[in-house]
């Protein structure tokens, strides 16, 4: 008990040094931790004040009123500009996950970190900090897509995107399997399987929601502060978030991180807001699609139709020009011509013009007319029309302008160091809403787990943009790490370049007699860098595993020597990448035939 | 309103979520009872918490606290709680709401603030 006599004199007393010394130690001078405490101090050239309780008549009673007031009772107990830091761990943890620079400064806010946006890099780099000991907040809204689809907490991948995708993707494959199980001796009953949509819809969508709910969880446990709120910019330290019941809210932050990500872009043209789905519905639609058209050739366009073709629709794709811009163009068009074999249609060089309902239902029906390039009008009718002609980052209107961060005018996407730091010193931008670096969710993550400790901690390590593998998701799958071959003669000159390549036949693929010379691998290597591979591509089944592991090597600056060097695992796909002998410049035949 | 119900065993939990299924339904499996004293200290724990919490709901709210039997029946890989692909428990005390992706597993569901969570409207 603290003791009456005097006690209110006493807390006058400490909060008058408190009030009056930026640093202020109560101290025993014996103590070693406030030796270890005043020593830190020194050691950051900052001057403190101490009070050596045992070397005053009533210090027993000053440790009594600082338990009293702070909770506190050991020494050495420290004050910053009038605020109650604690002991020596207290200090040094401070010091290191730099809360204590703020608190010197005499600077209060809500949070060290709000982010903005809790989507793979925002959850990721909230919970990294929060690591550190220090408070974190994270905002996530989904404004609802124009049909009116809206999700729960983890962005774009887990809700719309990645996750959902794949899902659908692996449905198709089965259906793939349930045809190839014939010619291994299952004797399927029913000879017409059929694909419910609904079934698979909902037990996706059961899948998702088990994970919105499993973030939450691990952000209240973590204690990060979860708002579904929209954010938006009042000054470079303050933002203003708003629910869905339009309650609005300030907060104070040291930093912030812009980790927005993006929204499917609608091309301007009558009836496509009004009739037109994307990838932000089309993952939960309640009803099978009927005839669908996808609208653009980007993967999310290519992906879709792959599968929903594969689960037994009519499906066209709509194509300005070419597909998967910027990805490797050979690529992109095998995967064109498998689709094609495989019953997606194309109609291609074509811009739609106007889209026009016919009947109102689920699904409705639409007419959809496009312009080749030629002038020819087409004119077709369709049940869904998927629009995915990419998307743009969810930088307007929240304020960016008013706090100086810097976004490329034309897009919108932010211009940020490659320690993703923005225009606005104390705040950064990670994921989808970067200009210039890949759109994909291990990179958001990484970028925002390293962001989070180089803020909080000693950390110095940057996200590595470079040689980032991916994988498109289509029928045959393509995976690809580092340039397309195109990127590759226009950096180095064609006269630098050998491409080594080879068709190869899955041995799964022999007893159901699929098709021979479809799936595909070529490495990119640079002459003069003996051989050194700087693209590497794959174009059939699994193309996601096989990639992910070679991108090691080509990290580690791997030669066309050392995959001839690396031993197979047979009978696999990815064994082709240690066998493969044939130069494009050669020009010898690379078909491969079954028998 | 909340109306809660109490019940043991598999089948007449199963059968009470069916009775209930135009209502939010959502259940606490805990360890039995013998000779009144839980074998589960975590269970313990969490039913006064998980009790308090849903005193403040004021919806169509249906609660059941269902006993997933004594210690020797619960380990048993093979019993219905485990196996039954609409509950799949892993561990007990679990909270859920009854056909809905949202569960707490043991000492969440002492966690005030995470009952309250997933106590709230979708
Ligand atoms: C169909 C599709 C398939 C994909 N497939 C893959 C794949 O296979 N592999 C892969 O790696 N990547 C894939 N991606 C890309 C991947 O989803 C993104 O790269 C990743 O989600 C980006 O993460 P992020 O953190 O930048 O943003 P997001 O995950 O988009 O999260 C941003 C969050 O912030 C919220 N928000 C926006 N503005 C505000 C605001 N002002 N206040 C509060 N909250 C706000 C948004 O609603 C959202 O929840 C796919 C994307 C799509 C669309």
């Amino acid at each position: 008990m603290p003791p009456i006599d005097g006690s209110d004199g006493l807390k006058a007393m400490i909060e008058d040094l408190v009030n009056k010394n930026r640093v202020m130690i109560f101290s025993k001078s014996a103590c070693p931790y406030c030796l270890k405490a005043k020593d830190l101090f020194k050691s950051i050239n900052v001057e403190y004040h101490a009070v050596e309780l045992d070397k005053l008549d009533n210090g027993p009673a000053i440790q009594d009123t600082l338990q009293a007031m702070t909770g506190q009772r050991t020494v050495p107990n420290t004050f910053i500009n009038g605020k109650h830091l604690g002991g020596y761990d207290s200090t040094l943890k401070a010091k290191e996950n730099k809360t204590l620079e703020v608190m010197l400064d005499g600077e209060s806010y809500d949070y060290d970190l709000v982010v903005i946006g809790g989507g793979s890099g925002g959850l990721a780099c909230a919970k990294e900090a929060v690591k550190h000991g220090v408070k974190v907040a994270c905002l996530d809204f989904v404004k609802p897509s124009p049909q009116g689809t809206t999700w729960g907490l983890g962005g774009t991948c887990v809700n719309v995107g990645c996750i959902p995708k794949k899902l659908m993707h692996q449905a198709s494959i089965l259906g793939h399997s349930i045809e190839d199980a014939k010619s291994y001796g299952w004797e399927l009953k029913d000879e017409k399987v059929k694909h419910n949509w609904e079934t698979m819809k909902n037990a996706i969508q059961d899948h998702i929601g088990s994970l919105n709910w499993n973030y939450r969880v691990e952000l209240r446990s973590k204690e990060v502060t979860y708002q579904n709120s929209y954010g938006e910019f009042i000054d470079k330290h303050k933002i203003k978030c708003t629910n869905k019941r339009g309650k609005v809210q300030e907060m104070t932050s040291r930093y912030f991180i812009l980790a927005m990500g993006g929204r499917p872009r609608y091309p301007d043209i009558p009836g496509c807001k009004e009739y037109c789905i994307t990838s932000d519905d089309l993952f939960s639609l309640p009803y099978a699609p009927g005839k669908t058209l996808c609208i653009g050739a980007s993967y999310v366009s290519l992906e879709c139709a792959g599968f929903l073709t594969s689960l037994g629709f009519d499906v066209t794709v709509m194509v300005r020009s070419i597909l998967l811009r910027g990805f490797d163009q050979q690529m992109a068009e095998e995967i064109g011509k498998y689709m094609a074999d495989h019953g997606t249609k194309f109609i291609r060089p074509c811009v739609p013009v106007k889209i026009e309902r016919l009947e109102e239902g689920q699904p409705g029906r639409y007419r959809v007319t496009g312009k080749m390039q030629d002038g020819t009008e087409v004119v077709d009718e369709y049940n869904t029309i998927v629009v995915a002609v990419g998307r743009d980052p969810c930088t307007k209107g929240i304020g960016l302008d008013t706090v100086g961060v810097d976004v490329d005018p034309k897009t919108g996407f932010v211009l940020a160091s490659d320690g993703e730091q923005t225009s606005c010193p104390n705040i950064y931008a990670i994921g989808d809403v970067l200009k210039g670096r890949p759109e994909l969710t291990p990179v958001a993550i990484q970028a925002g787990r390293l962001l989070a400790k180089r803020l909080f901690t000693s950390a110095t390590l940057k996200c590595d943009y470079v040689n980032v593998p991916t994988t498109v998701f289509t029928p045959l799958e393509y995976g690809a790490i580092g340039m397309p071959e195109e990127v590759a003669i226009d950096k180095f000159g064609q006269g630098d370049i050998e491409v080594y390549h080879s068709h190869f036949l899955p041995l799964e693929w022999t007893l159901p007699h699929r098709e021979e010379n479809v799936c595909y691998a070529k490495l990119i290597c640079v002459k003069s860098l003996k051989e050194k591979v700087i693209g590497l591509h794959v174009l059939g089944p699994n193309a996601g595993e096989i990639t992910q592991g070679f991108t090691i090597g080509i990290k580690l600056g791997a030669t066309k020597a050392d995959f001839d060097n690396a031993i197979g695992i047979h009978p696999t796909c990815a064994e082709i990448f240690t066998t493969m002998n044939i130069t494009k410049n050669s020009g010898v035949d690379i078909s491969v035939s079954g028998c | 309103m909340v109306r809660q119900i109490v019940v043991e065993g598999f089948d007449n939990c199963m059968r009470t979520t069916e009775e209930n299924k135009n209502s939010n339904v959502y259940i606490l499996f805990s360890s039995s009872k013998v000779n009144g004293k839980s074998w589960c200290p975590d269970c313990v724990v969490a039913e006064p918490i998980v009790e308090e919490c849903i005193s403040k709901k004021s919806d169509d709210t249906v609660f059941i606290f269902c006993g997933v039997g004594d210690r020797e029946f619960w380990k048993n890989a093979s019993n219905p709680f485990r196996t039954d692909s609409r509950l799949k428990l892993k561990s007990v005390p679990t909270l859920l709401k009854w056909g809905k992706p949202k569960r707490l597993e043991e000492n969440q569901c002492a966690d005030k603030e995470l009952v309250a969570m997933l106590l709230e409207e979708d």
